[in-house]
């Protein structure tokens, strides 16, 4: 017996869908229930944020970095300020640099936390989604102590910081951590030893290697493939290289290595590196410093360029600053990993049914913001 | 009111069909999820578990066609805003819109250099609640809704407008 | 001002740029001091140029680890960029169009694809991955494409610039040798014009099909209407 083929049927997963993180439309060229081809579009979320920063002086740039992508403000605040310093050569003294690190990875954990609740949330599990919530706001209660904001902070500025951290801070930082540890292995549990989701995400969605590196893919996606590269450990910035901490890989446990189940346990397994992190600098972070202290009185690059590069929950993000020695950019450039993550989909999407499109989409881990931006 | 009060029994209640229906569909207004940025994550937390938004009777729909509030969480883009028409006009009556957040307020941080950002959802749909902030707190959202809920309690669909 | 002077405060100037400003307090000189002082200031606001490090004779330093510390440097600045300078003029002749290669390489845009397929498969370079490609208008009705590369084997970096005309603004497209290139150069087709010969597919990628102008260029005015809706800031009295 053949395969019967009808006729092929084009269907728009259109700008407005629960499961499209965003607003995305994919246009998806299938026969029957197996894609053929996915064609992404976008562009509905383009709030011109280039064009704001050539008006706008260095320092206004900032809050308009965190709301590209807004669930890791702290870290879109954190490769600006990195490549701003590297532009000025202007150094921070100790106490900002570990509090920089400790928000950076309180922000990489309430990242996570959320992607595999929504990863959880499409593929038809509610429960866990919840649970994932509750944590993150226990960590967003945190942010709210330092400095008053619950999603888009404002927090790291060019030489400095905007607040100090508040008395009480570190205990609540350690007493949310001994809380915390426990609910990872419960989640773990619940999602990603489940049969179900197994089911549906293993052996789905395989991106090899070359693919992965010719895409220009990077962050989790990069590292489920088997490839070890980790911008804190291979080109370290801040002072990353002062602590210990693993970088997984995926290795196929339940399927081939680079499949969907890969990206997604990958995300589990950070997270509980970056609670290692936190606790390390936790208990050496210096007790005096100003963190206003290097803050320049007027910021005026000397002229020329810079690219930095420093890593987010979804990836390597770039900042492209070419500066004329006013206190206005010239052109700014980020380059955002989600960007390159879309761009894989069609590579790796073709030939799997209906649904598991939108779990490779889950896995895959974008945020419309950052793509559009 | 007046001629029926202490006639009958207590589990007899006597009200006007008017404000039975008000009442009834001012309690359990069913939002659509229309989240475009930042404020939809806000939106999300709000229907989580530390600020639950079905105790106010509001459930997510992922249709317009079964929805009767619109929430616009989020930036509205020119590409977008054609399609935001589109989804009003596929929600049935009554419908309410609540424009949460400034960038569907009046364009937020982008109104000044923004070419591709439309300056409030105003422009194109009729808004009934706005709720500023940027983006707003969820117990913000949850005080819009229930000024929304006020609102819709004071309705007297029944009766004939004066003309 | 003798040349030695000249020299010390050039030296001096350097390790305060770099982060070291306890040499330049250290010194005994009030008066290389002050200039040394001033020179750094100058040049963070712009107004200098960074001067060069020189040599400077065994005889006249007095401690001998500014010299290891100056041929570190250089050896530092050649590996890259210097490095690649080395090998494209061996291979491609009359393709490069600056002189200091601290920052960048300017390259002609019409031998690009060969020169790109080079640079990727060259084993001793080994750029596998295009990190980012930004279009942006320098003035004087130049249009410019830079493309920051990185070789996950070696680590290494460099920055390539093709410089292109406004009126014709054609680069050839690499897309076939990084395919992360794809959506990259649609995107600086969208934002400012530039077109990408070769490629798959050019069409905008962020704006809608039927927008008019190109966003990032310094001269763009924003349209009146976007299919009725009214597109620049409406009310007065908002500033």
């Amino acid at each position: 017996m053949g395969v019967v083929h009808g006729e092929e049927m084009v269907l728009n997963i259109g700008p407005q869908h629960p499961a499209t993180h965003g607003v995305l439309r994919l246009q998806v060229r299938t026969d029957g229930e197996v894609v053929s081809k996915i064609t992404p579009y976008m562009g509905y979320l383009h709030r011109c944020f280039e064009k704001h920063c050539e008006n706008v002086t260095y320092e206004q740039v900032i809050p308009f970095t965190d709301r590209c992508d807004y669930l890791a403000s702290m870290s879109m605040n954190f490769g600006y300020v990195v490549a701003m310093e590297r532009l000025m050569d202007i150094k921070v003294n100790e106490r900002v640099e570990y509090i920089r690190i400790i928000m950076a990875e309180l922000q990489r954990i309430a990242s996570h936390l959320l992607c595999t609740g929504v990863f959880g949330l499409d593929l038809g599990a509610f429960t866990p989604f919840l649970w994932a919530l509750r944590d993150r706001e226990r960590i967003l209660d945190l942010f709210e102590l330092t400095c008053g904001a619950r999603l888009l902070y404002n927090y790291m500025w060019v030489g400095g910081l905007s607040h100090d951290l508040p008395v009480g801070f570190v205990e609540s930082t350690f007493k949310f951590l001994d809380y915390f540890e426990p609910k990872i292995d419960e989640l773990e549990n619940i999602l990603a030893h489940n049969k179900i989701l197994v089911e549906r995400s293993a052996d789905i969605g395989v991106m090899p290697k070359d693919i992965a590196i010719s895409y220009g893919v990077t962050g989790p996606n990069l590292r489920a493939s088997g490839v070890k590269w980790d911008l804190r450990k291979d080109d370290p910035y801040s002072i990353y290289d002062r602590f210990e901490f693993d970088v997984p890989i995926g290795q196929g446990l339940k399927g081939t290595v680079g499949d969907c189940w890969d990206r997604f346990y990958v995300r589990i397994l950070e997270i509980r590196e970056s609670v290692k992190i936190v606790r390390q600098a936790l208990a050496s972070i210096p007790k005096d410093g100003d963190v206003h202290q290097s803050l320049p009185k007027k910021i005026r690059p000397p002229k020329g360029s810079v690219y930095a590069r420093t890593e987010t929950p979804r990836g390597d993000l770039g900042y492209y600053i070419e500066s004329d020695g006013s206190p206005i950019p010239y052109r700014l450039k980020m380059r955002s990993p989600a960007f390159t993550a879309l761009s894989v989909l069609d590579e790796i999407g073709g030939g799997w049914l209906l649904s598991d499109v939108l779990a490779i989409l889950g896995s895959l881990d974008i945020v419309l913001g950052e793509i559009d931006r | 009111m007046g001629l029926f009060t202490n006639k009958f029994q207590d589990n007899i209640i006597v009200e006007k069909l008017d404000n039975l229906l008000s009442w009834g569909r001012s309690t359990s207004p069913w939002f659509f999820q229309f989240g475009t940025a930042c404020c939809a994550i806000e939106m999300m937390a709000a229907a989580a578990s530390r600020h639950d938004l079905k105790r106010i009777g509001m459930i997510p729909r992922s249709s317009p066609r079964q929805a009767d509030v619109m929430i616009v969480a989020g930036t509205v883009t020119m590409k977008m805003a054609i399609r935001v028409k589109k989804l009003y006009e596929q929600m049935a009556d009554p419908k309410y819109v609540v424009a949460m957040g400034s960038c569907a307020t009046s364009g937020g941080p982008y109104w000044q250099h923004g070419y591709h950002v439309l300056k409030g959802v105003d422009l194109v749909i009729p808004v009934d609640v706005y709720v500023p902030g940027c983006p707003p707190r969820p117990e913000s959202l949850i005080e819009g809704l229930l000024k929304l809920q006020e609102q819709i309690l004071e309705e007297r669909p029944l009766t004939r407008k004066m003309a | 001002m003798t040349e030695n002077q000249q020299k010390l405060i050039d030296e001096l100037v350097n390790k305060g740029l770099d982060g070291d400003m306890d040499a330049v307090n250290a010194h005994q000189d009030r008066m290389v001091r002050a200039k040394a002082k001033s020179m750094i200031m100058k040049i963070q606001k712009g107004i200098l140029k960074r001067p060069p490090l020189k040599k400077i004779s065994p005889e006249e330093v007095p401690n001998g680890d500014i010299v290891q510390n100056q041929e570190k440097k250089e050896n530092k600045q050649e590996s890259t960029s210097a490095k690649v300078v080395r090998k494209l003029l061996e291979k491609f002749p009359n393709e490069i169009e600056n002189e200091e290669f601290d920052s960048h390489i300017q390259l002609k845009p019409d031998k690009w694809f060969e020169i790109a397929t080079w640079l990727k498969s060259e084993p001793e370079l080994f750029f596998d991955s295009l990190q980012c490609q930004m279009g942006i208008d320098v003035q004087d009705d130049i249009l410019e494409s830079r493309y920051n590369l990185h070789s996950m084997k070696h680590n290494h970096y460099v920055e390539l610039r093709i410089a292109v005309s406004r009126s014709n603004a054609k680069i050839p497209s690499v897309e076939k040798i990084w395919r992360v290139a794809d959506w990259f150069e649609r995107e600086t087709y969208d934002m400012l014009g530039i077109e990408y010969i070769g490629h798959s597919d050019l069409r905008r990628i962020l704006l809608p099909d039927d927008w008019e102008g190109w966003p990032l260029r310094k001269d763009y005015q924003e349209q009146e209407t976007y299919h009725g809706i009214i597109v620049p800031k409406m009310k007065e009295g908002w500033e």
